[in-house]
């Protein structure tokens, strides 16, 4: 059974899962997580290493602004249950609903960005460059990187959301949906990982 | 699975249990809860550093489960090999962690 026979007909209940296209592409996004797993993995065991080589620059302690911290943790976190939200409406059909989450998480992405942004704009004025440290072009590199995955959810969900309205949900454009909703999940743990070990155990010391 | 309804030939109604937003919002609320130990353990300070920092690590690989669990629905069915993939990755980066600390440390 092809994917355009079955998108004329009814929508399945799980429109991502219902042609092997469609699950292999699941699979297949998975495997590319593992090996993202081990990209980001690569940059934390740098910057673990590097991070008490501050050089003439401000230490992580001194540097590091929680409450900022904090409210990005939470605009994430919030954007990631958002998504989780349009991935339902599309298993229950609602076009619509998934249209507005997915445009939820969007906007709540930006912000994210925004907030990163004003941040690296900070240390930047506080003397904390790429070239300052190891620690700092270590930190620039992770934490920069994260930020560069989130710029591009942002950017992929904004075209999905384009796509739906000229397409439709079909059996086609439905696994797209879940496979950033995977990819925007992964942005959030790995956002987990950063607040912990950069930022808090930054503080600690 | 869908083999069956594509047989039916015709939509199925309410055959599915559809899922509720009622575990995802726990999920959020967990991690809410999960996220805002880690940052008192830090703000409150005076802990022993040792102390803070498995606090630190364990919030964090908590979260990592409950999200991997319900947000990414590892926990479904059919998620054998998404696990294995991930988990392949996780270990990498664990022998990268560990000579990361190590080449620190020594």
């Amino acid at each position: 059974m092809s994917a355009h026979e079955q998108a004329e007909g009814y929508l399945p209940h799980e429109p991502e899962k219902a042609t092997l296209e469609g699950r292999n592409k699941i699979l297949g996004f998975w495997i590319f997580l593992g090996a993202e797993t081990v990209l980001f993995g690569t940059l934390f065991s740098a910057f673990i290493a590097l991070r008490h080589n501050v050089m003439d620059g401000p230490t992580p302690a001194h540097l590091f602004e929680l409450p900022m911290v904090f409210a990005a943790t939470m605009i994430l976190l919030t954007s990631s249950l958002t998504s989780v939200f349009a991935v339902q409406a599309m298993h229950r059909h609602k076009v619509g609903q998934m249209i507005g989450w997915l445009i939820v998480t969007v906007v709540l992405g930006l912000g994210f960005l925004g907030l990163e942004i004003t941040e690296f704009n900070n240390y930047a004025n506080e003397g904390h460059r790429f070239s300052t440290s190891a620690f700092s072009s270590s930190f620039y590199t992770l934490v920069g990187f994260h930020g560069g995955h989130v710029a591009f959810g942002v950017l992929w969900i904004s075209l999905l959301i384009a796509q739906i309205f000229k397409k439709g949900l079909t059996t086609v454009t439905a696994p797209k949906i879940y496979v950033s909703a995977i990819y925007w999940h992964f942005i959030d743990v790995v956002w987990v990982f950063i607040f912990t070990v950069v930022y808090l155990m930054g503080k600690v010391g | 699975m869908t083999n069956e309804h594509a047989a039916s030939g015709h939509e199925p109604k309410q055959r599915h249990r559809t899922e509720g937003p009622q575990k995802h919002i726990v999920a959020f609320v967990l991690s809410l809860a999960l996220t805002v130990i880690a940052f008192a353990a830090v703000s409150a300070g005076e802990i022993n550093t040792t102390f803070t920092y498995i606090i630190l690590v364990g919030m964090a690989i908590l979260q990592v489960f409950v999200q991997m669990a319900f947000w990414m629905h590892l926990k479904d069915r059919g998620h054998l090999f998404p696990i294995i993939a991930i988990l392949g990755g996780v270990f990498v980066v664990f022998l990268l962690v560990i000579m990361a600390v190590y080449w620190l440390w020594w």
